[in-house]
């Protein structure tokens, strides 16, 4: 069996370019990986049309380092006539008449859609366990999570199934199953790629970002990913960049904060320990770490759900049975299709969320809550912004513990949230935060280091990231490791 | 009984005449086929953003500065929450925290007394969808989906039906000018909701407020205030105790009618939209929303009155924006806008509606229409002439010389020819002349008609009346 896909893109572009392989022998590699892993529980739907497509692509761009390659996207991110589910019952036959920007984005690019990806029922959930489809697995521990809510696209990249995969971050949904499987995951600043055709979770929060198994790669495809989109008035108007460009250079001299309470007993030992040696290591080439505070940033979860609630109520309104998805069979009048038809359509998770959410904006809560948590979130972002007026970066854990076993905590709505504690407060800020994985714990379940950049600091991120991988060259591969 | 005062406040929606929808790329149009005028996010598609159309921020400042409203400088929108199946999202866009104006007001007039009306607030927010009903089935048409509307609120300080209808009427014809909306009622592109409460002479309190939703006509806003007044009344003087509750207007009853009993306040979960970021009015921005405005009304009624038309005929050409715009083309001009606008309200509506047509397909130029006027205003012709000679004027490029000579009417103002015939006239028929030294006033009548025939009826009627009388004076 071919092995192209355990190749750097780099490699692989110099075969496609010779004409050694072909993008459908990359599509073909990639199902057969997938068929394989079947038990990873990492895809709701695949591409069927992926061999067609790969065939019909044309003359290899030599230019073009992602041209033929394979790509899975999350399966909230909408693509035209590919089954997009919110893994849901409420859009199980959900076949989308556009595609989102970000698909365009890499349609234009020439990569190939393989498939979309498990994920918690509309982004709610931080295990991929809320999925209406099963929960995906992580690929270091089949018993294990794989994290969420972009589970299945860190299961398959970490899995070496595919290269590429695409998640969205609302609090922590890119970063946090990043960490728990060992891969690198980009949360941009809010606004530099487009949301639409993102299924809005939480609107001043989603973003969508790349997740991929190195830092060079995950810099190459986000250089592709983020455009001015005129469909989106949130996304930022700034020139596109190339995040590759500081990747290399020494960080010699780079003042790097810590804030105080993610190295705090919140955090695991193991995890706290592989932090203090991997800072250790940063001071030895060159760079400066200071422990610094940011205010609210314990408090970040709490607000975190009044916003992200808050508009979350009013974003799923609009799944009603009327238009599109799943209805009810015979309602004797609207109001029983739209009561029968969310119970049913909605899962526990994602309606404990609503009604939570519409209990804070009724009434007085809007102002009680809502609005305060805006005035808090303001606060968060200003003390973020200060420590970057000393500081170039900002690290910390990803995660308080390593992926647990996919029977922990199941009914323990709040332990859920917790496991977004760290990385919760960027969401917040809007600021770009993304997992490095810097080691494995006694169980070689893998550990991740999260950085956090000023708004539009990504490419200083990869600069760090880099140095980071370089140093510790783990093995990522689960497939090599756990044999 | 009890003496009572009305207090009534309007809140009006008109639709913005815009090129495409408030958040969306598709046509902003009426009628059309059934969801043909949509997009993914007009019919609210899982992952659709909004996509504010600058025309009709734009739109909105006219609307402030013609209703002398204070712009708001920081700008946003706001989602109200409710579900409806006409309400694509279920929920609405629109501004609840920040209006795009605030405290303005219109003057407006009745029986001779002008009255500022206060204008509490302004806001844009985005048209529902269009439900139908047919058997057991609901239909919908996502056409009117994301159109954009502004909602014009009053304060509650109409005190009477002639006030609301004064207001709705400067209201609509203020907003027509001004390119804001065609403000057709019919068609729903203007619709009014009415606040109406009665309070006892001396109390202080208002009374409890009835609202009277979605009424079709400014005719029956009328008709839905003083029946109102009356119900109120009735139930106050029974004894009864009112209760806040939506009501309707009943065209075939002539009567308002209950909807519903208004419930402990309806909870719409106001929340700031997060998909659109603060608009910052800048004062370029108002300059252009305000840029190729026309003249609004009560400025053409100004002119128009100093230029000598009658109040009628002010008011009929204010209800023809196009002929008003027409003779507003003549604004710098010496043209005589009495007979202009005459010309305009008679002989030349009537051919435009014989035909079909607007003064625009017409070849009607605008020397032909000075040069007519000027002839009509120094009696070279007569109404009948026009009559002769105004559907070639309309329908040829010819000018007017040609035409009048073609019609054979050259003679008509030659004024020696017209002295020699009544002359003629009155020789041959002196016994009227005495009748008309005895002042019967008849013989007058008798004389024009032999002129007339005399001349085979091309005599300029008013230039041959005038000269017979100075002829008979002579006499």
């Amino acid at each position: 069996m071919s092995k192209y896909l355990d190749l750097s893109i780099q490699e692989i572009h110099e075969l496609l370019v010779k004409k050694e392989v072909t993008p459908k022998d990359l599509v073909v590699e990639c199902f057969e990986r997938i068929k394989e892993n079947e038990t990873l529980n990492a895809f709701i739907t695949l591409n069927e049309d992926a061999i067609s497509i790969a065939e019909s692509l044309g003359e290899v761009e030599e230019d073009n380092l992602l041209f033929g390659l394979p790509i899975a996207v999350k399966d909230n991110i909408v693509t035209k006539e590919l089954r997009t589910t919110c893994a849901s019952k409420m859009l199980e036959n959900f076949l989308p008449i556009y595609d989102a920007t970000v698909v365009e984005n890499i349609k234009k690019q020439k990569m190939i859609i393989i498939g979309k990806t498990n994920m918690d029922e509309f982004a709610m959930g931080s295990t991929s366990r809320t999925s209406y489809f099963d929960a995906p697995k992580n690929p270091w521990n089949k018993n294990c999570i794989a994290g969420g809510s972009s589970g299945g696209s860190a299961a398959c990249v970490a899995a070496r199934l595919i290269p590429f995969a695409l998640g969205s971050d609302t609090g922590g949904s890119i970063r946090q199953p990043a960490s728990y499987c060992g891969i690198v995951g980009m949360k941009p600043t809010y606004g530099r790629i487009s949301r639409y055709g993102l299924v809005a979770f939480g609107s001043s929060l989603d973003q969508i970002g790349p997740m991929t198994r190195n830092v060079y790669e995950n810099a190459v495809l986000l250089s592709n990913l983020t455009s001015f989109d005129e469909k989106d008035m949130t996304s930022s108007k700034k020139e596109k960049e190339d995040y590759t460009r500081f990747i290399g250079k020494e960080i010699k001299g780079m003042k790097i904060g810590v804030p105080n309470y993610w190295m705090s007993d919140i955090v695991e030992e193991e995890i706290r320990l592989e932090m203090e040696k991997t800072i250790r290591r940063l001071e030895e080439l060159g760079a400066t770490v200071e422990r610094i505070d940011i205010d609210y940033i314990e408090n970040a979860v709490t607000l975190y759900q009044i916003i992200a609630m808050g508009e979350a109520s009013s974003n799923l309104a609009r799944f009603d049975g009327v238009r599109y998805g799943y209805r009810t069979e015979n309602p004797s009048d609207v109001e029983e299709m739209y009561r029968k038809t969310r119970q049913a359509g909605f899962g526990r998770e994602v309606k404990r969320r609503i009604m939570i959410g519409s209990y804070l904006l009724s009434g007085e809560n809007a102002v009680t809550y809502y609005n305060k948590a805006l005035q808090i979130r303001d606060d968060i972002k200003k003390s973020f912004e200060h420590a970057f007026e000393t500081y170039d970066l900002i690290i910390g854990p990803t995660t308080t513990t390593v992926a647990y076993s996919l029977d922990e905590n199941l009914d323990d709505p709040m332990k859920s949230f917790m496991d977004d504690i760290l990385v919760i407060p960027v969401n917040m800020a809007g600021l770009p935060g993304m997992n490095v994985p810097i080691a494995f714990n006694h169980n070689h379940m893998p550990i991740g280091l999260h950085i956090v950049g000023p708004s539009f600091g990504e490419a200083k991120m990869y600069q760090l990231a880099y140095a980071i991988e370089q140093d510790k060259k783990l093995n990522l591969n689960p497939k090599e490791e756990v044999a | 009984m009890k003496e009572y005062i009305p207090t009534i406040g309007l809140e009006v929606h008109v639709e913005l005449k815009s090129k495409s929808k408030m958040f969306s790329p598709a046509p902003n149009q009426y009628g059309g086929r059934a969801n043909y005028n949509t997009t993914v996010v007009d019919l609210g598609y899982p992952g659709t953003l909004p996509w504010l159309n600058r025309e009709v921020v734009s739109i909105g400042l006219r609307a402030c500065k013609v209703l002398n409203c204070t712009i708001t400088r920081r700008m946003h929108f706001d989602r109200k929450n409710y579900f409806y199946p006409d309400n694509p999202k279920n929920y609405q866009i629109t501004q609840s925290r920040t209006p795009i104006g605030r405290n303005g007001f219109l003057e407006i007039e009745v029986d001779g007394t002008f009255k500022k009306v206060e204008i509490e607030e302004m806001h844009i927010e985005e048209d529902t969808c269009k439900s139908m009903h047919k058997g057991d089935v609901s239909l919908l048409d996502f056409n009117r989906a994301g159109v954009p509307l502004i909602e014009i609120v009053t304060k509650p300080c109409l005190s009477s039906s002639e006030e609301a209808m004064a207001y709705l009427e400067t209201l609509r014809r203020t907003l027509f000018y001004a390119s804001i909306s065609d403000c057709k009622m019919e068609e729903g592109s203007m619709r009014c909701d009415a606040n109406i409460s009665i309070r006892e002479v001396g109390s202080n309190q208002l009374g409890t407020k009835i609202e009277v939703k979605n009424i079709g006509s400014i005719h029956n806003v009328g008709l839905s205030i003083e029946k109102e007044i009356e119900r109120q009344k009735a139930c106050l003087e029974r004894g009864e105790i009112l209760r806040e509750e939506t009501r309707r207007f009943d065209d075939n009853l002539g009567e308002t009618v209950l909807m519903r009993v208004k419930e402990t306040g309806n909870d719409y979960r106001y929340f700031p939209e997060p998909d659109i970021p603060f608009v910052e009015v800048t004062d370029d921005m108002v300059e252009e929303a305000l840029f190729s405005m026309e003249m609004l009304p009560k400025e053409r009624k100004e002119i128009y009155l100093s230029r000598g038309i009658s109040s009628v005929n002010v008011e009929k050409l204010l209800q023809n924006k196009e002929l008003s715009d027409y003779l507003n083309t003549y604004i710098d001009t010496d043209l005589d806008f009495v007979v202009g606008s005459n010309l305009l309200l008679g002989d030349i509506s009537s051919f435009l509606n014989r035909t079909h047509q607007t003064l625009k397909d017409t070849l009607l130029t605008k020397e032909k229409f000075q040069a007519l006027v000027f002839k009509i205003s120094t009696k070279e012709l007569s109404s009948r002439n026009v009559k002769d000679i105004l559907d070639d004027l309309m329908e040829t490029e010819e000018d007017m010389d040609a035409i009048i000579s073609k019609k054979g009417i050259e003679n008509i103002s030659d004024t020696t020819y017209l002295e020699e015939t009544i002359r003629k006239i009155l020789l041959e028929n002196v016994s009227s002349v005495e009748d008309y030294k005895n002042g019967k006033d008849r013989a007058v009548k008798y004389l024009m008609g032999q002129i007339m025939k005399e001349t085979k009826g091309k005599a300029n009627p008013s230039m041959a009346n005038e000269m017979l009388l100075k002829e008979l004076s002579k006499q």
